[in-house]
């Protein structure tokens, strides 16, 4: 009853643009740096990246983002372990790592940030859901920090061997990220 | 005369049942546009009634308008999708013999064109992929005939003790240079694996790897002077001679090529 009563009221008040509900805006992903960590019995790895590239828009109340960084653009300090590392997850196939997920405007004002992430990468696309992410806002600014949960069986990727002892199955992702509000 | 007031009677009638059925139903139109305010053309526009379920569809024109008429008065969801934008819903109430207005705007969806990205670094290449499972598949059997590689050396430097010095004898030299000869053979197989491994082009060596191969050329050398020197020695035994001249360095460059080719195993297994 009481949605048809408000419903009613804004058909009263004439046409109802769903994009009136809140300004048109975006976001810009300024910093960033996106770590990767493999476990081996010899070995603990780390691998960066510092290329990643996003953007957000945000629309009718809720915020679309797009975060895409190319697979070989992460660097573990060795050349012959990322060539490895690129094989493994069919990087030259499928070059990019790519992060899609909507937020809530209102997220903005949480010091944690709940984030459904469709992750694209190795040639599939896999759901997390509920990945929890540190929120900090300075002005128009905003600082993210967080570890998404990945794991190789995830993304039907075999774990490479070193002296033929497999990695780990879980390679967390820690994603660090400076974004910006353009109005 | 009859049958004429019948019939305008009849027309009357029928028109006057008309109306109410006209008003027993109510339509929704509007315009569906980008955030840019363009409109967009061929956006499929549907309705779908809350309570029976049943749902209209239409697409909208190049104006971008849309109009589904003849709607059973009640609730109902209204969405919209096309192709490169977010698809947007929203709930309205139909009223009899009204036309309810309602203009969408949706959201383009994002794509790694907006980010940046050329094509040539979003595309994929099957056949640099299969480039580098090969290169892949070939360092796999380099690792391999590595670890034989190392544990032959091994077998072959405890097996030096009953071929050279006090304790020498002719079956002791005979093992020691059939496990050399067999050391040498697994050596240049691990060897060419790594050598004919496909490069990656634009690739810049980084890391301990470069040890790694800085250490190759030691014992690369020492794979090819060791077992020269070692036949040398074997002769001058072999016919009761004291090993002299070179064939005398033959130990040493054992050493130093066995020592190399561990410290290459370790520098890439053991981070530092």
């Amino acid at each position: 009853m009481q949605r048809r009563f408000w419903v009613g009221l804004s058909l009263l008040c004439g046409a109802t643009p769903l994009a009136a509900q809140g300004d048109a805006s975006s976001w810009i992903l300024t910093r960033s740096k996106i770590t990767y960590h493999v476990s081996h019995p010899l070995h603990q790895t780390d691998g960066m990246s510092y290329e990643a590239r996003g953007k957000g828009v945000c629309q009718n109340g809720q915020c679309s983002f797009l975060i895409g960084a190319p697979v070989k653009s992460f660097n573990s300090g060795d050349s012959n372990r990322d060539l490895h590392m690129i094989q493994v997850v069919r990087g030259a196939q499928y070059p990019m790592v790519v992060v899609r997920t909507t937020l809530p405007e209102s997220a903005g004002s949480q010091d944690t940030v709940r984030a459904d992430l469709e992750i694209e990468f190795a040639g599939q696309t896999v759901h997390y859901s509920q990945v929890p992410f540190q929120l900090v806002m300075h002005g128009d600014d905003a600082n993210i920090e967080g570890t998404i949960p990945m794991t190789l069986s995830d993304f039907k990727i075999d774990p490479p061997s070193l002296l033929t002892i497999p990695v780990k199955n879980e390679v967390p992702v820690k994603v660090e990220m400076l974004w910006h509000k353009e109005k | 005369m009859q049958r004429t007031i019948f019939a305008c009677c009849g027309a009357a009638l029928s028109v006057l049942l008309a109306i109410p059925a006209q008003g027993q139903t109510g339509a929704v139109s509007g315009k569906v546009s980008a955030g840019s305010g363009a409109p967009i053309p061929n956006a499929q526009v549907s309705v779908k009634n809350d309570s029976t379920g049943a749902a209209r569809e239409t697409l909208t024109d190049s104006a971008g308008g849309y109009q589904i008429a003849d709607l059973a008065p009640g609730a109902y969801e209204l969405s919209v999708s096309a192709n490169g934008y977010r698809p947007a819903s929203q709930d309205l109430i139909v009223t009899a013999g009204e036309t309810s207005s309602v203009n969408v705007t949706l959201a383009e969806n994002l794509s790694l064109g907006d980010l940046g990205f050329t094509s040539a670094q979003t595309q994929g290449s099957q056949a640099d992929q299969a480039r580098l499972d090969q290169r892949s598949h070939m360092l796999k059997m380099h690792q391999r005939f590595g670890i034989l590689t190392a544990v032959s050396f091994v077998a072959t430097l405890i097996s030096s003790q009953s071929a050279g010095g006090r304790r020498s004898s002719s079956s002791g030299r005979n093992w020691h240079a059939g496990l050399g000869i067999l050391n040498t053979g697994l050596y240049f197989t691990t060897a060419y694996f790594a050598i004919f491994a496909p490069k990656i082009p634009g690739t810049e060596t980084r890391g301990q790897i470069r040890i790694h191969k800085y250490l190759a050329w030691i014992h690369g050398a020492g794979m090819i002077v060791t077992p020269i020197l070692g036949g040398m020695a074997y002769n001058q035994r072999s016919n009761g001679q004291r090993v002299t001249g070179a064939a005398s360095y033959h130990g040493a460059a054992a050493a130093i090529t066995a020592t190399a080719f561990g410290l290459a195993i370790i520098s890439v297994s053991i981070k530092f």
